[in-house]
């Protein structure tokens, strides 16, 4: 699969800006900020829907990664996954204390997800594995979508799910399992084209 | 629980889950087990690597946004404020560059501005040579100095100093003891930020103190000899 590996704008990769950070190169920092913000402001306000929310949201994921960078561990992650799942457990604290999780099958965040209108950024849609998912997410019936998303994006385990659907556990372990499957199925098909 | 590899009745014990552990929702006790089974099991390893690599993927999904104008200034901010945790030394000292940044392009000093008026140090690459210092009154740390060497050299200034708004003049203490003033900037909420050329080369800056309208000094800053 292609994998989306650190901007080289700046020369250094993610990695590299990070060990920086970690042992105090103040340069490093800086480059992180600017390299990062966009992705981490875009994946807050996704979640939270609200400009003011994903600021905050975004702040605290750069002050949480400045914090941690010495003790990131390369080997379990890419650092855009590190960060971005910082942003995401943060957007979802912020909108357990705000508003709780949508579940609404109408609900702004499951039909934004699969449009390519919402994707300010042309050179990020033209990521390969971001452009499978999406049109594959779009594909999967709404009942798997939904539970996909409220995992994915929103730390819902099945439990949550079935609870809050008024289903069996087993149909929300099911639906999971059955579009994250078909996920992969197009992510991997292309990969073997 | 052994795990022979690749075993499908085994696999079945497991499979169900792999999809929850990947998107990081199942409990830490299952995740062990399943984890577990896959380092023994090449099938399942490389089906837990793809749904990974899918659920990572869906956090991309929202794309990039352009933060508000001023996220970086803010940032800075709470780095240096502390809000939400003490900040670090070193996150200080990253919330004085953004700030710094942050004035420069403020004050619409760039790159292309720049090289086309013959210079060849833009503050952004003259944070490459960069000198600190608290900027104190009465012992209390109310915000940052620093210049930045090159041609011209370059001063930055950002004050945190309580909730007074108002005009302040910047000077800068040279070698000798001379003082030259810089220019003014406004203060919000006891928040500022401001960055200008110098007139005299970074070597020659010892310090920098803050003038109120009432030629009051509230704040200075000397740069360890």
């Amino acid at each position: 699969m292609g994998r989306r590996t650190g901007s080289n704008d700046d020369g250094a990769s993610d990695e590299a800006l990070l060990s920086g950070m970690a042992v105090g190169d103040d340069r490093a920092g800086l480059t992180f900020v600017r390299r990062y913000q966009r992705r981490l402001y875009g994946l807050a306000f996704g979640i939270v829907g609200d400009a003011g929310d994903a600021e905050d949201v975004a702040q605290e994921a750069f002050i949480r990664i400045f914090r941690h960078a010495p003790v990131f561990d390369a080997r379990r992650g890419s650092v855009a996954t590190w960060a971005l799942t910082i942003t995401r457990n943060l957007a979802i604290d912020s909108i357990r204390v705000r508003r709780g999780i949508p579940t609404d099958p109408d609900d702004r965040v499951f039909l934004e997800l699969t449009s390519n209108e919402r994707q300010p950024d042309a050179a990020a849609a033209a990521l390969e594995d971001v452009a499978r998912v999406r049109s594959a997410l779009a594909a999967l019936p709404l009942d798997q979508r939904r539970a996909v998303v409220l995992a994915a994006l929103y730390g819902r385990t099945a439990t949550d799910i079935a609870d809050g659907e008024s289903i069996p556990l087993g149909t929300a372990k099911s639906r999971i399992r059955v579009g994250m499957a078909k996920l992969r199925e197009a992510v991997a098909n292309e990969d073997a084209l | 629980m052994s795990s022979p590899a690749s075993d499908p009745k085994v696999c079945d014990l497991f499979r169900d889950d792999l999809a929850e552990t990947a998107l990081g929702v199942v409990s830490g006790r299952r995740r062990s087990e399943v984890l577990r089974h896959v380092e023994s099991c090449p099938s399942c390893s490389l089906e837990l690597e793809q749904l990974s690599t899918v659920a990572d993927t869906m956090l991309e999904l929202s794309g990039e946004s352009e933060p508000p104008v001023g996220f970086e200034l803010r940032l800075a901010q709470r780095l240096q404020s502390g809000e939400s945790r003490r900040p670090t030394r070193r996150a200080r000292h990253v919330s004085v560059l953004l700030a710094a940044a942050a004035v420069a392009v403020a004050l619409g000093i760039g790159i292309g501005a720049l090289a086309s008026s013959g210079g060849n140090n833009t503050p952004n690459q003259a944070m490459t040579d960069i000198t600190a210092a608290s900027l104190s009154s009465g012992g209390h740390v109310l915000g940052e100095f620093l210049v930045s060497a090159g041609k011209p050299a370059w001063m930055y200034m950002t004050v945190d100093s309580g909730t007074w708004s108002g005009v302040v003049t910047c000077q800068v203490i040279l070698a000798g003891g001379k003082i030259e003033t810089v220019g003014q900037f406004t203060l919000s909420g006891g928040y500022g930020a401001w960055g200008a050329p110098l007139t005299t080369s970074a070597g020659q800056v010892r310090g920098a103190r803050l003038v109120d309208a009432s030629g009051t000094v509230f704040a200075s800053a000397r740069i360890p000899a």
